[in-house]
């Protein structure tokens, strides 16, 4: 396996070191300063996240308000690196109870070595599972061994535990009621002319569970995606349902997912870790089914105004509805003055994003409201800059729709014990990159 | 203030300042200003309040690095407000906001011109403000005759008046063509006897600028300045608030004596007297005191003395005072006076006869050269520098030469540098020189350029005397435990040179010279190796008797590098190995080095060259411009035995092409280049002059009647249009070059034109003969370089006199004649041997242009000189593998050129590629499966290209041999050119039957008019 950080450094945007972690000595200890001096301090920052500087490569990403920088001397293994820093914040987020950002990393530097210590040994990625982890990495404080208390609970042996079949759950889990909750998350990615037609459209989905379960449980879970649907039929020799079937892209599992088994017989089996955890991620770019239309119509009238009306369409079922619709129209820089009107929710212009921002709180399925706005422009010294026109941008979630029309079909438990299980399942759509050029 | 009650305000700066980064201050930016935006375009106007509280944030952001390009309008229509506080926005936003291009500016500009003229002063100081920031043309244009009028009316308070002259200062700078200042020198005289210090110290400021553009019509200032001066100097009528420590205004002193600084001299007596006065008053009034800005002050008025004192060429005695002063300075603890005395020495030494004072305080110089300020320390080096000369060079050089150890890095080079420049020109014998150079070597081996070695050796090679004395020296240094490489390199070459000639001292017999220069092989690098190879071999041609053991050593080590992977120590090595094993010959062919010609010291010319970088030291500049003659003081000393008496540059001047002429010459060349891109049929190249005697030139497609038309023009037009001919034809550029009519009486022996295309194709043979002189030449080309060597014969018994050559180079071409004696005596020859570089790929041809006197005759001749365009080739055999992706890679004009050549001489292909092969255009057979078709390759130096590979296809019509068609490719678009003309104008080329029709310079023979006037159907009929 190759390397995936010789450093890894956590900066504030001013480009300080907040906490640094060298796992091999072939970077120089000074090789933050070249990525302030290179990245940070100039306009490429967030144009690319990797960057050569004097024979080391830098990996980086942007955290709420924290740079984590990854350096590199040799060949490595970049998406390693970048799972590696996500693993990483995962973990921290669980530990710090949510938030992840420079006060929090200020507030744990003692736990964060500690993390830093256990998660990569020389720059090859070890457990970064939170579950696991905390076990052995507590915040509580040390235990003089010469008290005479002794400790209550077990440690477990973490040889074992790692090294396991499964290592993932705990052995002597016991519930009073044993509950699931599946989630299926899809994230609308969208850009569509003026005209209406798609240039390009995807959806990238998670399924998220979250179980309490006793004892080692056997999970099965069955959706309505191609494969799974051909291969069932094949087994039982029985004619796929007329229903429609979903192609997925790439897939990624758990690793509690038993891959051998999905190859033989296509279907999703698992021992589920204990409590939350991200069951598979997927991408479907066919037959996306598209929760909103917008019809903008903008016309520049003479020099210093503007007309824009906006219609926007929820083409979801009718007893179905958004909530948090945003929908933010560019609008020059020089906007000076706007009035509105809308069919429903407020609208406002706001000078910061240099857009008009239209909230619709709970938009109905089958409606479509409208805005129409005049905007005044306010007449500058230098020669009008011809306007860009951004495309305009769409935040929304949709619950108990899926945009891939992706469904549960049966989400089977089996445990030695045979006790009853409550399963939950819920869907949801947001609107990703969402962007209707105008 | 008047911020003091709008609280929006405050609120906003507050809120920016405490934003946590840049993207929050953005956002709360941005915020701000959509909010503007939207008050501005309120229908309702804004309250003069309002208006007043926005703009002031504008400004506040515009202040913080954003772009504000709106409420130019509502800035600029503040200014007409009533009440100050608004105009004084409107003032300060439109000077920081605007800039003199503004349209919005001409709405201003009456407003202002109005607050100038009203009687409100504070108005008036805004507006001079306002127009001092901009100070635009137009507002110079408008507003310049106010400003006058308020800076000399009587009426106005001095506050306005000094504005006013500020003011005008700056329209005056700005646009001093639109100021009007004739007459104006009464009323400076006027301004001058001012009494008010404030508006004296602007007026001072005006009076500077105007000096400073025109001296002649403020003569009658001039006392008025002294007057000044003296009323400071005596402190008389200084009010307290113009006291700076103690000090009578020093800005105004300091004003006053730049001012005078501007007149040539003082010529009234009495006014030079008290201006030497209070001249003196100054220099022995200053002190050091502990006061920092009183130190300050009173040496910035003293600084400014010198330098007027400087300026007026005072008598001795002052000049004497003043170093006196600088020389306290220099010993003075604070740095920055210490500064400023070093360089006002250096300056001081520009006025001459100050160098024995100065040489005084040498001492104490040298003690800064420690100082632990390192601009204290560089300045202290110019002044040893500057002040150095034959009585003091030994001290100066030997504390450089012990400095040089202490000295930090940054300076060691240029340390060195001047060290071996001094040593160099002020040496009071040479053996002292080499004893510097050696030691600056040892001490500072990484610093010392290459340049400096080879002067050393220069040095010994000419003087036989110091032979023995260099030698027994690299002897000596060859015995330290660690040496630097370039040491070894000296020593290596005396030794080898030299070692001879100590072999009877002991630990000198060769053997032991041999080994110990052994020993330092396996430390040096390959650029060394050579040199001690040569040394091996010169010790070994030495020993007599031969030794047999110390020559199967060298044959071993000889051996040895003969496959080294370094070309040029593998041939060294196998050359001496094959050379050594010739016994008695190798004495010949490693005898001695000649001597050196004389050259100007190439240090001296590197030093020039960087100073001219730090223009600042103009005075050492100066100095060593001045001593530049004597700069090879040493050197002549000797009489050169053996050679004639030769001047001492050995340096040709070349004279220096115009630049007109260059662009000229790129002019028609990038026309030639559309042409050949737009008609890429026409064979025709060259732009036709006007006088054109075929004017469907262009649309005739028959590419020999466009060459006929062509060469037909060719020796009509005007010499200075040679340069544009050098395209399609081989009217070759010197044809038309003129001679005066009374040289022609000599007649050349043989065609010079053919015997100049055989030297075009190998490297000896006859230039030039005649019935006095014969010059043959002999030429080894080398990567970009060549060595050329003229033989100049006489062929009579009595001698040539006024012998001249001089070489006029194309722009292309470095070249270097060393001296020709101006007598050749009878019967003898004479061997010049020429420097050629190639910079650049080009067919232009160099021109010698020879004159020599037999008896009354003046014969003149412009040669030609067989540095062409293939003597710069290297034949180079490629393989398909390499071939095709280079072919393939260069793709399409300008790298990759073809053209269908007509009128090509017919002939076969054997003909072809061994003619190809002969301009070292290696024909490389089997890469093209057409038998047809030829492909060349050779590699090209130059110094702009270095080494280039040049591929070259022609495709031939079995059919029709008179046409063919060319593609030539190389990386550099000149070459590709450059080499697709040669090929074709060889491929075109007749090659002179003796009937011919070629053409013939025919101002060397003018009394053959066949061939002066061609004739167009003969030239045809050659070609076909």
């Amino acid at each position: 396996m190759p390397v995936a950080a010789s450093a890894i450094y956590f900066l504030n945007l001013r480009g300080d070191v907040l906490i640094n972690r060298l796992y091999r000595d072939d970077v120089g200890g000074n090789m933050v300063d070249a990525f302030r001096t290179h990245i940070m301090q100039t306009k490429e920052l967030g144009t690319c996240p990797v960057r050569q500087i004097g024979g080391c490569s830098f990996f980086y990403m942007r955290i709420s308000n924290v740079y984590i920088v990854i350096v590199v001397s040799s060949n490595a293994n970049v998406a390693c690196a970048f799972k590696f820093v996500v693993e990483a914040v995962t973990l921290f987020k669980s530990y710090f109870g949510g938030a992840f950002d420079e006060d929090a990393i200020r507030n744990n530097f003692v736990l964060i070595y500690e993390l830093l210590d256990e998660i990569m040994d020389f720059g090859y990625p070890q457990n970064l599972s939170p579950e696991i982890l905390k076990l052995y990495i507590t915040q509580e404080g040390v235990r003089s061994p010469f008290s005479s208390k002794t400790s209550d609970k077990l440690v477990p042996n973490a040889t074992l535990q790692v090294t396991g079949a499964v290592g993932w759950r705990r052995e002597g889990l016991v519930y009073k009621k044993n509950e699931v909750f599946l989630d299926i998350v899809e994230s609308v990615n969208l850009l569509m002319s003026s005209k209406g037609s798609v240039l390009r459209c995807d959806v990238t989905g998670k399924v998220i569970m979250k179980c309490f379960l006793t004892g080692m449980p056997d999970l099965k879970l069955g959706l309505n995606d191609k494969i799974g649907l051909e291969k069932e039929s094949q087994l039982k020799t029985r004619p796929a349902k007329s229903g429609k079937t979903i192609e997925l892209d790439d897939v990624t599992f758990h690793q509690c997912v038993n891959l051998t088994r999905f190859n033989s017989e296509k279907t999703v089996s698992f021992v589920p870790p204990d409590g939350e955890f991200e069951l598979m991620k997927y991408r479907i770019t066919e037959g996306v089914n598209l929760p909103f239309r917008v019809l903008p119509t903008i016309k520049e009238l003479g020099r210093t105004r503007m007309e824009v009306n906006v219609k926007v369409k929820s083409v979801f079922g009718a007893k179905m509805f958004a909530l948090g619709v945003v929908i933010k129209i560019p609008v020059p820089k020089q906007t000076a003055k706007t009035s509105f009107q809308v069919t429903s929710g407020r609208a406002k212009y706001n000078p910061s994003i240099d857009c008009l921002v239209w909230k619709i709180r709970k938009f109905p399925g089958q409606t479509e409201p409208t805005l129409s706005a005049e905007i005044e422009l306010i007449s500058t010294m230098t020669e009008k800059k011809s306007w860009t026109r951004p495309p305009i941008q769409m935040e929304f979630q949709v619950p108990m729709f899926t945009a891939s029309g992706l469904r549960v079909r049966f989400l089977k438990v089996w445990e030695k014990s045979g006790y009853n299980t409550v399963e939950w399942v819920r869907y949801i759509t947001k609107g990703g990159s969402y962007e209707v050029r105008c | 203030m008047a911020l003091s009650g709008m609280r929006g305000l405050s609120v906003f700066i507050s809120d920016v300042r405490n934003c946590q980064n840049k993207e929050l201050e953005r956002l709360r930016v941005d915020k701000e200003l959509g909010n503007i935006r939207t008050r501005f375009k309120n229908e309702k106007g804004l309250t003069p309040y309002e208006k007043k509280k926005y703009v002031w944030k504008m400004l506040y952001i515009y202040m913080l690095g954003y772009d504000v390009d709106f409420g130019h309008m509502e800035a600029v229509s503040l200014i007409s407000a009533p009440k100050y506080p608004e105009k004084q926005v409107g003032y300060i936003v439109t000077s920081s906001l605007l800039n003199e291009n503004h349209d919005f500016l001409r709405l201003a500009i009456n407003t202002v011109r109005n607050d100038i003229i009203g009687r409100n002063e504070t108005f008036q100081c805004l507006a001079l403000t306002l127009v001092g920031n901009i100070g635009g043309r137009e507002f110079a244009e408008s507003l310049a005759p106010d400003v006058q009028k308020l800076l000399i009316s009587s009426s106005c308070r001095p506050l306005v008046r000094k504005k006013a002259a500020l003011c005008l200062l700056r329209l005056y700078r700005k646009n001093p063509d639109v100021v009007n200042v004739d007459g104006w020198s009464d009323r400076m005289a006027q301004l001058l006897d001012e009494r008010d210090m404030g508006v004296l110290t602007s007026s001072m400021s005006l009076f500077v600028a105007l000096v400073s553009n025109n001296h002649e019509a403020y003569w009658s200032c001039l006392p008025k300045c002294v007057k000044v001066l003296e009323r400071l100097a005596r402190n008389q009528d200084v009010p307290q608030e113009y006291t700076y420590y103690g000090i009578p205004s020093p800005w105004l002193q300091v004003k006053t004596m730049r001012a005078l600084q501007y007149f040539p001299t003082v010529e009234d007596p009495n006014t030079r007297r008290s201006l030497f006065e209070v001249l003196q008053r100054v220099l022995m009034g200053t002190d050091v005191v502990k006061n920092v800005n009183k130190n300050n002050a009173s040496h910035a008025v003293l600084f400014e003395a010198l330098a007027l004192v400087m300026h007026l060429d005072a008598e001795k005695e002052m000049m004497s005072q003043c170093v006196a002063l600088l020389g306290k300075f220099i010993a003075v603890r604070e740095p920055n006076i210490r500064y400023l005395g070093l360089e006002n020495m250096t300056r001081m030494l520009m006025v001459a006869d100050v160098q024995d004072i100065i040489k005084r305080h040498q001492a104490q110089i040298i003690t800064s050269l420690k100082d632990p300020d390192i601009s204290i320390r560089r300045r202290a080096l110019d002044l040893l520098y500057g002040m150095c000369d034959v009585s003091n060079a030994k001290d100066i050089v030997e504390e450089l030469l012990q400095y040089l150890s202490t000295a930090d890095f940054a300076m060691r080079e240029e340390l060195s540098l001047k060290a071996a420049i001094l040593a160099e020109k002020f040496a009071p014998d040479l053996s002292w020189y080499v004893d510097v150079i050696l030691q600056l070597i040892d001490k500072a081996g990484d610093f010392v350029s290459d340049d400096i070695w080879f002067r050393v050796v220069q040095f010994v090679t000419n003087n036989e005397d110091l032979q023995p004395y260099a030698a027994m020296k690299a002897r000596e240094y060859l015995d330290k435990p660690a040496i630097h490489e370039t040491m070894v390199k000296v020593s290596a070459y005396i030794l080898g040179e030299y070692s001879h000639l100590l072999a009877r001292r002991p630990g000198c017999s060769p053997k032991e010279i041999f080994s110990i220069i052994h020993e330092k092989l396996p430390t040096v690098s390959t650029s060394t190796i050579p040199i001690l190879l040569s040394t091996y071999a010169k010790i070994l041609m030495h020993t007599q008797p031969p030794d047999q053991d110390l020559q199967s050593q060298i044959w071993t080590i000889f051996s040895k590098y003969e496959s080294c992977i370094d070309a040029e120590i593998q041939q060294r090595a196998v050359e001496y190995h094959a050379l050594s094993m010739k016994g008695a010959a190798l004495m010949d062919i490693l005898a001695e080095m000649p001597k050196f010609p004389e050259r100007q010291s190439s240090l001296i010319k590197k030093a020039e060259d960087s100073e001219a970088d730090t223009a600042e030291q103009s005075a050492i500049k100066l100095r060593a411009q001045q001593q530049s003659s004597n700069a090879l003081v040493v050197t002549d000393q000797r009489p050169a035995n053996g050679t004639p008496p030769v001047s001492q540059l050995g340096l040709v001047k070349v004279p220096i092409m115009s630049n007109e002429k260059i662009i000229h010459g790129q002019d028609q060349s990038t026309g030639e280049q559309v042409v050949a891109h737009t008609n890429g049929a026409l064979t025709i190249m060259d732009p036709q002059p006007p006088s054109t005697p075929s004017p469907d030139l262009l649309g005739d497609l028959l590419g020999p009647l466009a060459i006929e038309g062509n060469t037909g023009i060719a020796p009509q037009s005007d010499p200075n249009m040679g340069s544009g001919f050098e395209g399609g034809t081989n009217a070759d550029a010197l044809a038309i070059a003129p001679v005066e009519e009374q040289t022609n009486t000599v007649q050349p022996i043989g065609n010079i034109a053919e015997r100049f295309q055989a030297l075009c194709l190998k490297d000896s043979g006859v230039l030039y003969e005649d019935p006095y002189i014969q010059i043959g030449i002999k030429a080894e080309w080398r990567v970009h370089h060549g060595q050329l060597v003229l033989f100049l014969g006489n062929k009579n018994i009595a001698p040539l006199n006024s012998v001249q050559a001089l070489i006029l180079p194309p722009s292309h071409l470095k070249m270097e004649l060393s001296l020709v004696p101006e007598t050749i005596p009878p019967r003898a020859q004479v061997q010049c041997p020429l420097e050629v570089i190639n910079l650049q790929p080009s067919r232009d041809v160099a021109v010698l242009d020879f004159s020599y006197k037999f008896g009354t005759h003046m014969v003149n001749v412009k040669l030609r000189l067989p540095a062409v365009l293939n003597k710069f080739f290297q034949p180079i055999t490629v393989t398909a593998e390499e071939f095709f992706p280079q072919w393939r890679s260069l793709s399409g004009p300008p790298l990759k050129l073809q053209e269908v050549v007509r009128g090509v001489r017919p002939m076969l292909l054997a003909e072809m590629v061994a003619l190809f092969n002969s301009l070292r255009l290696m024909v490389c057979p089997g890469l093209d499966p057409n038998a047809n078709n030829l492909v060349a390759s050779t590699t090209f130096y130059s110094e702009s290209t270095r080494a280039m590979l040049c591929l070259i296809r022609i495709e031939t019509d079995p059919a029709d041999r008179t046409q063919l068609r060319m593609t030539v490719a190389s990386g550099d678009p000149t070459l590709t050119y450059e080499l697709k003309e040669f090929i074709k104008e060889q491929l075109v080329y007749i090659p002179v039957p003796s009937r011919s029709a070629a053409p013939m310079p025919p101002q060397v023979r003018p009394t053959s008019p066949p061939n002066a006037v061609l004739d167009p159907g003969a030239l045809l009929a050659g070609l076909l």
